[in-house]
C-alpha cells in the first residue's frame, strides 16, 4: 500500500495521478454524468463503476441506532456521518476525533460536563431534506427508545434515564438543547466523561431526520448524510449502497466522497465460496477473512491483493477473582505464565498477534514493548514457562482442583477454549471445557449465579479511548446480570485511576498513566486477566480493485469509500 | 407380487429342504439351532460380523495405542510441538494453522487436527465412545421398548392408551430434531432425576437421548405382537390355570417376543451410532474434550482442502461400522425370523 503513496509523492507520480484522475473523471462524466467531486482522495484507478462484495452473515441491523457489529458498522460508517467522526486514514491518525457534521470540535465547559457544538450549514440528507440541529436529539432518542446496545453510551446525558423510564418516544431529554435556526447543540452530562467526544463519533450518533420512525428500519434504512446511501435492503440476501447525490457538494474536510457508484453486498453463508469467488474475481471483496483452509491458496495466488492488519482488539482469558482457585493471585500468575500464546495464534491460522497487553495496539496508553519483548511473563512469541506455572500452582496448593473453562461454539473460540483447558491441565488443574452456543455465551458468563471460573473473552474497540477497555475490569461496572467484568476485577488502586482519568479530556497528556494502569492490571502480583493477543483482520479483494488505494481504518476496518476500480 | 417372491432365494431353498431323517425318525430342530444353520450360509454377513468384532477390539485397544505407541492422550494439544519425520523436525501445527498430515509412524499416524491432537488416538477413542453410546443406547431402548410394548399390549385399555399416546408424541418428532432438542438442553444443564445427577459433558447424556428417541420404533411392533399373542390358546390356558399377569408376561409372552427384540438390536446399535455421529456433528451429542467421530468430521470439514483426512477418516469409520452392523443385523433378522420385516425408518 505504501508503494503508490510514495509514487504519488514524487513529481512523476503527481503528474501521473493528475492525468489518470482527469481520464477517470472524464470517463465518469461521459458515462453517467456524475459530478467531478473527488478532490480529496486522488491516486490512480478510475472513478465510477459497480462492485459486488460479500458478508458471511447479515449485519445485525442496517439502522444506525441499533447496529453494534463490525458487519453493520463497516458499511454504515460511510452512510451516516455523526457530528464528530474520524479521518479516513490508517494508523493512530485515523483514531483522532475530527468534526463531522459539526463545524468544529466541541467546546467543553462546566468541568467537562457541558459540550457545545454547531451544525455545518447547508447540509442535506440523501433524500434532500435539510439537516437541522434538533435531528441530533431525535437520533439519540431513537438509540435510547429502541433499547439499542449502544444506549448505555448516552445514559450519562442529563435526563436520559427519565426519558427511558417514561417510555414516551416523543418525550424530552433535558440535557440536550438545540436551536434549528442557528444550528447550535448543547449537551449536559451528569458527570464528566473524557470519552464523550468519541461517543459522539460512534455510528449510533450518525444523524437521521427528525421524522424517522421509532422502529428497526433495517428493511428500509433511513436517509443519512454520507458518501453513500443504502438504496435497497433485503435481509439475509443483499443490500445495495449507491453514491449519495449531494454529499460531495458539502465538501466536508477529511471525509472522502467515494469512488465507485454502486456497492452491492451479498450475504453468502459459505466463506469458502466467497474466498473462491474473490480469487476468481467473481466477487470484489469479502468482509470476513478467507477461511483458514484456503489461506495458503490465497497467499500463494493472490498475495498482491491480500493483507492482514492488527486491529484494536484484545483476546484474553478472564479469571473470576470471586471464585476459587482464581481468587488467589498466585494462580492467576500461573495462568499468565503457562498459556501458550504462539500456540493459540496457530489456532487463529496466524491471524492473531501474540501479546500480553490488555490495551490494544493503537490505543493511547498502549506500550508495544510491554506487549512484546518486555512482557512480564516472557516473550509472547515464545513457548510458555510451564515449569514456573506448575511451581506457582504447587505453592498455591491447588493442584488437581476442578476448573470449568467456559467458551462458545463460534469458530475458532471452541478450539481456543479446548486448548486453554488442556493448558490448565498441563499446569496441574483438572480442567474441562464447557462450550455454549455463541448467542447465549456472554449473558451466561455475565450472570453472577453462573459463577464462571475462567474462560474466553475478547473486546474490539468501539473508539480509541482506554475507557472503552477499562470498563471491562472496572470494579464500579460489576453487575449481577449482563456483567461485562467477567472476572469481577475490583481493585481499589485500578478503580481510582479509572475514576481520575475519566475526567481527563486531554488524552495524550495522560497516556503514560493509562500505560501504567495497563501494566498494573496485567503484571504480577495482580495478574487479573490473561491477555494472549490482538486479532488481525484481512483485506482481500479481486484483481479489479485498486488494492493500494484501500484504507484499513483502525476503527471501521476496510473503508469502502476508498474502494476504486483499476 | 406374491409374498414368497419377496424372500431371498436362499430362504426359499431352506423352506423347501426336507427335515433331516435319522435312524430314530424325523429329528426336530430348535429355532435357535435353525437360525445358526441359516446364519452359517450367509458368508458375507459373517464376514461383516467379523469386521465389526475387529472394530470393537481395535477401539478397545485405544488406551494401549495412545500410551505405548502415540505417547499422548486424546485431548492433549500439541500446538507448538515439533516431531521428527524422516529425520526432519516438523511443526505439528504450522504457523498458518495447517496441521501435519499422516506420518505413518507411531506419533501422529493419521496426522493432527487444528489443536495439534493426534487424529489416530482421537479416532480410536472416538470410536470407543461411539460404540459405548451405540450399545448403551440400544440396550436401554431394548429394555424400555420391550417393557412398554408388553405392558401396552397385554393390559390394553387405559394403560395402552397412555403408553401409546406417549409413543405417538415421541414418534411425531423426526428423530434428529428430537435428538437435537434433548441433546442441546441436557448438554447445557445436565440431567437431574431425583438423586441421580449427570453432568452435561457425560457420555450418559447422548446415551439417554438416543435411547429415548428410538423407544417407539421397538415398542410399537412389540405391542402389536403382544396384542396378538395374548389371544392365543397357550396364553388362555395359562390364564385358566390361574397364572398371574406378571408371571404370564414374563414366562409366556416375553419369550415369544424376545426374538423380535434381538432382531432389532444390531440395527438399533447401527442407528444409534449414526444418530450419535449426527448429533455430535451438530454439537448436541458428545461434548468436548471427549472425541467422537461426529465431532471429528465437524472439525475436519473446515480443513477439507488442506487436511482432507480429518473429515474423511472418521467418515469412513462410521460407514464401515454401520455397514457391518446393518449387514450382520439383517442376516440375524432373516435367520431368526424369516417372516419379519424389521425396518427402522426415520
Amino acid at each position: 500500500m505504501n508503494l503508490v503513496r510514495d509514487l504519488r509523492d514524487s513529481l512523476i507520480g503527481k503528474l501521473l495521478a493528475v492525468v489518470l484522475i482527469s481520464l477517470g473523471l472524464g470517463l465518469a462524466v461521459s458515462a453517467c454524468g456524475s459530478s467531478s467531486d473527488e478532490g480529496d482522495s486522488g491516486g490512480s484507478g478510475k472513478e465510477g463503476g459497480e462492485i459486488t462484495i460479500s458478508q458471511t452473515s447479515q449485519p445485525d441491523y442496517l439502522d444506525p441506532a441499533l447496529s453494534y457489529t463490525v458487519n453493520g458498522w463497516e458499511p454504515m460508517w460511510i452512510v451516516y456521518t455523526p457530528l464528530l467522526t474520524y479521518p479516513h486514514v490508517e494508523g493512530t491518525k485515523g483514531g483522532e476525533v475530527i468534526p463531522g457534521l459539526a463545524e468544529d470540535l466541541p467546546k467543553v465547559s462546566n468541568g467537562g460536563k457541558t459540550y457545545e457544538l454547531k451544525l455545518r450549514k447547508g447540509l442535506k440528507y440523501s433524500d434532500g431534506q435539510p439537516v437541522v440541529a434538533s435531528d441530533f436529539t431525535h437520533t439519540i432518542k431513537r438509540v435510547l427508545n429502541l433499547e439499542s446496545g449502544g444506549s448505555f453510551f448516552f445514559e450519562n446525558i442529563v435526563g436520559a434515564d427519565e426519558y427511558i423510564k417514561n417510555g414516551d418516544p416523543e418525550g424530552d431529554i433535558k440535557g440536550i438543547t438545540t436551536n434549528d435556526k442557528t444550528g447550535e447543540i448543547k449537551i449536559d452530562l451528569i458527570s464528566p466523561d473524557a470519552s464523550f467526544s468519541n461517543i459522539l463519533a460512534t455510528n449510533f450518533a450518525g444523524l437521521v431526520p427528525g421524522d424517522t420512525p421509532f422502529k428497526n428500519l433495517t428493511e428500509d434504512p433511513p436517509p443519512g448524510v454520507g458518501a453513500y446511501v443504502i438504496t435497497k435492503s433485503v435481509p439475509n440476501r443483499e443490500f445495495v449502497m449507491e453514491k449519495s447525490p449531494n454529499f460531495a457538494s458539502f465538501k466536508i474536510p477529511q471525509i472522502p466522497t467515494g469512488h465507485v457508484d454502486k456497492i452491492t453486498t451479498e450475504i453468502i453463508k459459505n466463506a469458502n465460496q466467497q474466498a473462491q469467488d474473490v480469487l476468481a474475481n467473481k466477487l470484489d471483496y469479502m468482509q470476513d477473512p478467507p477461511p483458514a483452509d484456503l489461506k495458503p491458496t490465497v497467499e500463494a495466488e493472490a498475495s498482491d491483493r491480500y493483507s492482514e492488519t492488527t486491529t484494536g482488539s484484545t483476546y484474553y482469558f478472564f479469571m473470576n477473582t470471586r471464585v476459587a482457585p482464581f481468587n488467589d493471585p498466585k494462580v492467576r500468575q500461573a495462568v499468565n505464565y503457562g498459556i501458550d500464546k504462539p500456540g493459540l495464534a496457530r489456532i487463529f491460522a496466524g491471524e492473531l498477534a501474540p501479546g500480553c497487553s490488555f490495551l490494544p495496539p493503537g490505543m493511547p496508553g498502549y506500550n508495544e514493548a510491554f506487549d512484546t519483548t518486555d512482557c512480564p511473563y516472557g516473550d509472547p512469541t515464545q513457548p510458555p514457562d510451564l515449569e514456573k506455572a506448575k511451581q506457582l500452582i504447587k505453592e498455591a496448593g491447588v493442584e488437581g482442583t476442578k476448573v470449568t473453562v467456559w467458551g462458545n461454539n463460534d469458530d475458532p473460540t471452541d478450539k481456543v477454549t479446548e486448548a486453554y483447558a488442556d493448558m490448565l491441565n498441563q499446569m496441574g488443574f483438572d480442567a474441562t471445557p464447557k462450550i455454549l452456543d455463541g448467542g447465549v455465551y456472554f449473558q451466561t458468563i455475565g450472570n453472577q449465579k453462573t459463577k464462571a471460573q475462567t474462560g474466553f473473552a475478547n473486546w474490539f474497540q468501539d473508539f480509541p479511548h482506554p475507557l472503552n477497555f477499562s470498563f471491562l475490569v472496572d470494579g464500579d461496572s460489576i453487575q449481577d446480570t449482563n456483567n461485562q467484568n467477567f472476572g469481577n476485577v475490583d481493585d481499589p488502586s485500578l478503580n481510582k485511576t479509572i475514576n481520575e482519568l475519566t475526567l481527563e479530556t486531554d488524552l495524550p497528556s495522560v497516556a503514560d498513566r493509562w500505560e501504567a494502569w495497563d501494566q498494573e492490571l496485567v503484571s504480577p502480583p495482580n495478574s487479573y486477566v490473561a491477555p494472549y493477543g490482538h486479532r488481525k483482520l484481512a483485506t482481500f479483494v479481486s484483481d479489479r480493485i485498486d488494492f493500494d488505494a484501500i484504507v484499513f481504518h483502525p476503527l471501521y476496518n476496510n473503508d469502502y469509500s476508498t474502494f476504486k476500480l483499476k | 407380487m406374491s409374498g414368497a417372491t419377496d424372500r431371498p432365494v436362499s430362504d426359499l431353498q431352506e423352506f423347501s429342504e426336507p427335515p433331516a431323517v435319522t435312524q430314530e425318525g424325523v429329528a426336530g430342530e430348535s429355532p435357535w439351532r435353525l437360525a445358526v444353520r441359516r446364519m452359517r450360509k450367509r458368508r458375507f454377513a459373517l464376514f461383516m460380523g467379523a469386521v465389526f468384532v475387529l472394530l470393537v477390539l481395535t477401539m478397545a485397544a485405544a488406551p494401549l495405542w495412545a500410551e505405548h505407541v502415540a505417547h499422548t492422550t486424546p485431548s492433549a494439544n500439541h500446538l507448538s510441538d515439533q516431531i521428527e519425520v524422516d529425520g526432519e523436525k516438523v511443526n505439528v501445527v504450522g504457523l498458518d494453522g495447517v496441521p501435519i498430515g499422516p506420518t505413518w509412524q507411531g506419533q501422529f499416524f493419521l496426522g493432527a487436527d487444528t489443536n495439534g491432537r493426534d487424529v489416530a488416538v482421537r479416532l480410536l477413542y472416538g470410536g470407543r465412545n461411539s460404540l459405548i453410546i451405540g450399545l448403551g443406547a440400544a440396550l436401554i431402548t431394548l429394555v424400555l421398548g420391550l417393557v412398554t410394548g408388553l405392558l401396552a399390549g397385554y393390559f390394553r385399555g387405559w394403560t395402552d392408551s397412555i403408553l401409546s399416546r406417549i409413543m405417538d408424541v415421541l414418534w411425531a418428532f423426526p428423530v434428529i430434531l428430537l435428538g437435537i432438542a434433548l441433546g442441546t438442553s441436557l448438554a447445557l444443564g445436565g440431567l437431574k432425576l431425583g438423586p441421580v445427577s449427570v453432568s452435561g459433558g457425560s457420555l450418559a447424556i447422548p446415551i439417554f437421548v438416543i435411547a429415548i428417541v428410538y423407544i417407539p420404533y421397538l415398542a410399537r411392533p412389540i405391542r402389536g405382537e403382544v396384542l396378538s399373542l395374548r389371544e392365543k390358546e397357550f396364553v388362555e390356558a395359562a390364564r385358566a390355570q390361574g397364572m398371574g399377569s406378571f408371571r404370564l408376561i414374563t414366562s409366556e409372552i416375553l419369550p415369544n417376543v424376545l426374538s423380535t427384540g434381538l432382531v432389532f438390536f444390531p440395527l438399533l446399535v447401527a442407528n444409534a451410532i449414526l444418530l450419535e455421529a449426527a448429533l455430535s456433528f451438530l454439537g448436541a451429542g458428545v461434548q468436548p474434550p471427549e472425541p467422537s467421530w461426529g465431532t471429528m468430521i465437524d472439525e475436519g470439514v473446515a480443513r477439507i482442502v488442506t487436511a482432507p483426512a480429518l473429515a474423511i477418516v472418521p467418515g469412513m469409520m462410521i460407514v464401515l461400522t454401520v455397514l457391518s452392523l446393518n449387514v450382520f443385523g439383517e442376516a440375524i433378522r432373516d435367520s431368526l425370523d424369516p417372516k419379519a420385516k424389521v425396518r427402522i425408518e426415520h
